[in-house]
């Protein structure tokens, strides 16, 4: 579910003109944490990005780093200086690989939600995040109500995903 | 030797799948709609929508709903593509095309097209969608695996397949009450409300053998697709493979 946050984020930042792709084109770049069973496989292809967690075959580029780097390069972090700090390696063109960070970082999107699904030791606030990007992406649309309705679907379809959900049902 | 398949549970010759299908969809087709609601508590619109959500179609994409009966994903398909994209609704069955076509009228919604067809010979040039589902159509098709190798020949690269199937639940509990339900009120609710008793056993059934999670996603490979990813909806009683074309 949270791929398919990224995936709606970027996508819809696409859309909008806010961000463009041309230059990942028929790309495919994975980030993979040493730390967590956590793959995040970025697909750059006809002028959209697919966000996937099992990617079937090799990717362009692949990017191995630490959860908190992981975290970092989201918010802000210079790509290069965690290069020279050893704390992320790239196997591929990191010409690609900088394009896509550029692009993540221009997605306002709760990565330690991401993270806390795989380490258990965050409280996951899926509910209150969902409605937050729902509240956002409604503002920001020009078709709101089909963006709430969007937004109630992906948390009417995954309850248990929810906090809230499980406080109710245990 | 003939060549048999799968219709439900029984064993039939292959040629003859195909009007049996027709026979069914003929019979519900009118109240295909509320049956759906009714069988599924509503949850179909909430599967539904999620894989519109999902398919990341945008304005001016060109899109096919194969098995598009009667016509609930053309219709949110047809708001994202704009003015300046094309949906084009298929199905085999002329009754549920008819159904569609009423839909859509009733909706306001204009501009989508129609063509009966069959999913294993698709009547398009190579290359040419950016988007083809297909929701609750590939259990009823003879063979699926021809049917996915021609979606994968009409999409573009970077094309995206949305498969919504009823699927295989991993929950042991969820699929006591599910076959229970599904074996048991179906049918009996198939016969109160569409008069069709059989219908909703064949559904039941045809369900039932199906290919599950992996196998779909393993055939959906096969196909030709440089990735294919699932979701489970509602515990995996439904399943949304999502293949991209590379």
């Amino acid at each position: 579910m949270q791929h398919f946050v990224l995936e709606q984020a970027l996508n819809y930042l696409i859309t909008t003109g806010s961000i463009n792709v041309d230059a990942l084109s028929g790309k495919t770049v994975r980030f993979s944490l040493k730390d967590l069973p956590l793959d995040v496989n970025f697909i750059c292809t006809n002028e959209r990005i697919f966000v996937v967690s099992d990617l079937s075959r090799k990717s362009d580029v692949d990017i191995k780093l630490k959860s908190n780097v992981f975290f970092s390069l989201f918010k802000g972090e210079d790509l290069t200086e965690l290069l020279r700090q050893d704390k992320i390696v790239i196997h591929g063109d990191v010409k690609t690989a900088q394009l896509l960070v550029d692009t993540l970082q221009q997605v306002d999107i709760d990565v330690e939600e991401i993270l806390s699904q795989y380490t258990g030791d965050i409280v996951a606030h899926e509910l209150g995040k969902i409605a937050k990007n729902v509240k956002k992406v409604a503002l920001q649309s020009n078709n709101p109500i089909d963006a709430i309705k969007d937004g109630i679907t992906q948390l009417l379809i995954n309850p248990q995903k929810s906090e809230t959900f499980k406080n109710k049902h245990r | 030797m003939e060549k048999t398949t799968h219709f439900g549970f029984k064993d039939v010759a292959t040629e003859d799948k195909q009007s049996l299908v027709r026979g069914v969809f003929d019979s519900v087709a009118s109240k295909y709609d509320l049956m759906n609601d009714v069988l599924s508590f509503g949850a179909h619109r909430l599967w539904k929508r999620y894989t519109i959500a999902s398919s990341n179609v945008k304005v001016g994409d060109k899109v096919l709903d194969i098995a598009g009966g009667t016509g609930d994903l053309a219709i949110e398909f047809r708001k994202k593509v704009g003015e300046s994209g094309q949906v084009i609704l298929s199905d085999i069955n002329a009754a549920m095309l008819a159904e569609g076509r009423k839909n859509l009228t009733n909706n306001g919604i204009a501009g989508v097209e129609f063509i009966q067809l069959n999913a294993e010979h698709l009547p398009f040039e190579d290359n040419s969608f950016d988007c083809v589902s297909i929701a609750f159509g590939l259990r009823n098709v003879t063979d699926k695996d021809q049917a996915l190798r021609e979606m994968h020949r009409i999409l573009k690269p970077g094309g995206c397949l949305l498969i919504l199937e009823f699927s295989k639940t991993d929950s042991e509990l969820l699929e006591k009450f599910y076959d229970f339900y599904s074996f048991n009120i179906m049918p009996k609710l198939g016969g109160i409300i569409a008069d069709d008793e059989d219908s909703y056993q064949y559904l039941a059934e045809s369900i039932r053998k199906h290919p599950d999670q992996e196998t779909l996603k393993d055939m959906v490979l096969d196909a030709g697709f440089g990735f294919c990813e699932y979701h489970n909806l509602s515990g995996g009683i439904v399943a949304l493979h999502k293949g991209i074309k590379v």
